[in-house]
């Protein structure tokens, strides 16, 4: 058989060479492009073949998960996958398709970042950008997700939810996920008003199963709130184990996610979107978002994840300076969504170097968030070299020791997730009919209606 | 039965005049959402005249054969360009619409279905994918504008859609191939 860890170690390699080979452009300063690397700013080509290289990687790291789900598939027939399983299929799949977007758009840009195509088509390229930008933060958030509704009921010694509502989460947010990527270009030119009216309809329709997420966690934190002894209405509250890292991180993580997908049906919104958007509201967003639900989700991994895989043990004390991170990264993550979000609100544009606009009292006026920005930001680099030093400690020092992976049970008698959710073969023909559907209209409006095209632009 | 009233309120959604405006004012929404969704609502609703009338599918429909032809005469029909135009300029076109793809297409489909063969039904697949390939090439090829209520540069969006569902048809059918779908029963 093909060896998938062999994969996945390529894979890993190739990330690693395209990420350093990106980074160098940009501390070169040859790749002044921003995040996005939107056209018409073109950086050096080398900064396009290190995202090939990533993109390279990724895919080789997808055939490793579709391989070994196979290979599973076949040894056991009939059984429905693992949850984690099911989840890390749902995750490589929409990588994959959501890579072919940005695939294209780099092998467009290189030619003509190096000057042998003389224009580039730029909404084309934003809206190749997006169709993988959309996709790649919901495949973090499906990272997270798996772990609230596996790994968590776990640690607060209750049971997962029924199985089958949550492959059904999976799959949703798999099939209706790359068109979201139009709610980015809400304010881009040369996109009709009836399409974006439609894709309002399909940016809210993912937030169903996230909602679906909300519902199903706080009815497991319940359950074993309940079975520990708490009463009353909220008293099961009191019971979870909230000073342990692995559940506290997560727990916040979940919690910011309610501002979050709050914040989000509001940039999704075309008349809020008018207001917010390239402001920093945005960055807010993200950093609810990204920075809490994600990021600390994957902190709280760490503290049993990288002692499982040294053979090592999480001591009391590591578990008390992770609570006390995840407080610091808490109140600096809230310091700074907090302030972002205010200060858009009164028009402090993202994407911008500093300046007060000739003292004009308005651009005045966004200084103070912008202070209370700078303390949230202190008290994130604290909390990021707190975890630095614990994963190194984790991984090398800590005792040596069994640690579990925490993986929750069905609930007693609960049936098995049907056999219909492993159809992958049916997902993905329907992720590619969504994908056809939403895309055919725009892409064939700005290649058919064509303005001149830009040429490269280097703006510093 | 449920199902039923899940394709009743999905019908009446799409016959809401603004939705079936915002629809029908996209040349590719109109036949390629539209349209199927209307199939759609119909398969769901097919459940209800199943349980009310089953004599009469019985009698008519016995091997699915009559159900699932007159499944492809109606899309078939829908899929002329002069047809789309006319549920636009005349209202009685509009109101077969409405009536058709749901009740004679949708329903029929639904119980055609299981009765079919597996050799059978994916005749049926067969089908979508040639017209819709036929389709791709009518309306990539054609160098006018065939619809008076539709632009020329969405005759040529509708004709790349529907290459791209001709391809998604075939990825589809291979699947069915190499995967062994008896699992999944
Ligand atoms: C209910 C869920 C969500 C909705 C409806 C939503 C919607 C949006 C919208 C409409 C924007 C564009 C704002 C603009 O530029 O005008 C945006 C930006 C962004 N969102 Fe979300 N979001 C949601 C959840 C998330 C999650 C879970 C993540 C990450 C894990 C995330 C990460 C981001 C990022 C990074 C940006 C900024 C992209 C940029 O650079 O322009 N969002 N979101
Ligand atoms: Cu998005």
């Amino acid at each position: 058989m093909f060896n998938v860890r062999k994969l996945a170690w390529v894979g890993f390699a190739f990330m690693l060479t395209g990420t350093a080979l990106v980074a160098v452009m940009i501390i070169l300063n040859e790749a002044s492009v921003l995040y996005t690397f939107y056209p018409p700013l073109a950086a050096h080509p080398f900064f396009y073949v290190g995202l090939v290289l990533l993109v390279l990687g990724i895919w080789a790291c997808c055939f490793g998960v579709f391989i070994n789900y196979s290979h599973w598939r076949k040894a056991h027939r009939g059984q429905p996958t693992p949850l984690l399983a099911f989840f890390a299929m749902g995750v490589f799949v929409l990588w994959f398709f959501a890579s072919i977007g940005i695939t294209i758009e780099v092998l467009t840009l290189i030619p003509w970042s190096m000057g042998l195509v003389e224009t580039t088509n730029v909404m084309v390229g934003r809206t190749l950008f997006w169709w993988f930008g959309h996709s790649l933060v919901n495949i973090w958030y499906l990272v997270a997700a798996s772990v609230w509704y596996v790994v968590v009921p776990k640690l607060i010694g209750g049971r997962h939810f029924n199985e089958k509502l949550i492959k059904l989460v999976v799959i949703l947010l798999v099939i209706l996920n790359i068109p979201g990527g139009f709610h980015h270009q809400i304010v881009d030119p040369g996109i009709s008003l009836s399409i974006k009216y439609l894709h309002v309809f399909m940016s809210l329709a993912i937030a169903v199963p996230s909602l679906m997420t909300a519902f199903a966690m706080f009815a497991v934190f319940e359950r074993a709130g309940r079975r520990l002894g708490g009463k009353g209405l909220l008293g099961w509250l009191k019971k979870l184990p909230w000073g342990d890292v692995r559940f506290l991180a997560p727990m916040i993580a979940m919690i910011a996610f309610i501002p979050g997908g709050a914040g989000g049906i509001v940039n999704t919104s075309n008349q809020l979107n008018q207001v917010i958007h390239n402001t920093l509201w945005v960055v807010g967003h993200f950093h609810v978002t990204v920075g809490m639900s994600v990021v600390m989700t994957f902190f709280g991994i760490c503290y049993w994840l990288v002692p499982y895989l040294a053979k090592r043990r999480l001591t009391a004390k590591m578990n008390r300076l992770g609570v006390i991170q995840t407080i610091i990264w808490t109140v600096g993550m809230v310091l700074m969504a907090g302030s972002q979000h205010a200060a858009g609100l009164l028009g402090d544009p993202r994407r911008t170097s500093f300046t007060t606009y000739g003292d004009h009292s308005t651009a005045l006026s966004w200084i103070p968030y912008e202070y209370v920005m700078g303390m949230g930001a202190v008290l994130l680099l604290i909390g990021v070299l707190i975890q630095v030093y614990a994963v190194f400690h984790m991984m090398f020092f800590a005792p040596k020791g069994e640690t579990e992976f925490p993986v929750a049970e069905a609930e007693d008698g609960a049936a098995p997730a049907p056999m219909w959710t492993e159809r992958w073969g049916l997902w993905i023909v329907l992720l590619l009919m969504v994908v056809a559907m939403a895309y055919v209209v725009p892409i064939m409006d700005f290649i058919l209606n064509a303005p001149p095209g830009s040429p490269p632009i280097k703006t510093w | 039965m449920k199902q039923a009233v899940y394709g009743l309120l999905l019908y009446g959604f799409l016959v809401l005049p603004p939705v079936a405006a915002l629809l029908e004012s996209i040349m590719i929404v109109h036949m390629h959402m539209q349209m199927p969704l209307l199939v759609l609502s119909g398969i769901f609703m097919a459940r209800f005249f199943q349980i009310h009338f089953p004599r009469f599918f019985e009698k008519w429909n016995k091997n699915g054969v009559p159900g699932v032809l007159l499944f492809m005469v109606i899309w078939s029909y829908w899929m002329i360009p002069r047809m789309m135009d006319e549920t636009l300029s005349v209202q009685a076109v509009e109101v077969f619409k409405f009536i058709s793809l749901p009740f004679l297409a949708g329903v029929s489909l639904r119980d055609s279905w299981s009765k079919l063969g597996s050799s059978a039904q994916s005749m049926v697949f067969v089908f979508l994918t040639v017209v819709f390939l036929f389709m791709a090439w009518i309306y990539i090829g054609a160098d006018k504008q065939i619809c008076n209520n539709y632009l020329e540069v969405e005759q040529k969006t509708l004709g790349w859609g529907s290459l791209a569902f001709a391809l998604i048809m075939i990825i589809y059918f291979l699947q069915l191939f190499y995967i062994d779908q008896s699992e999944y029963k």
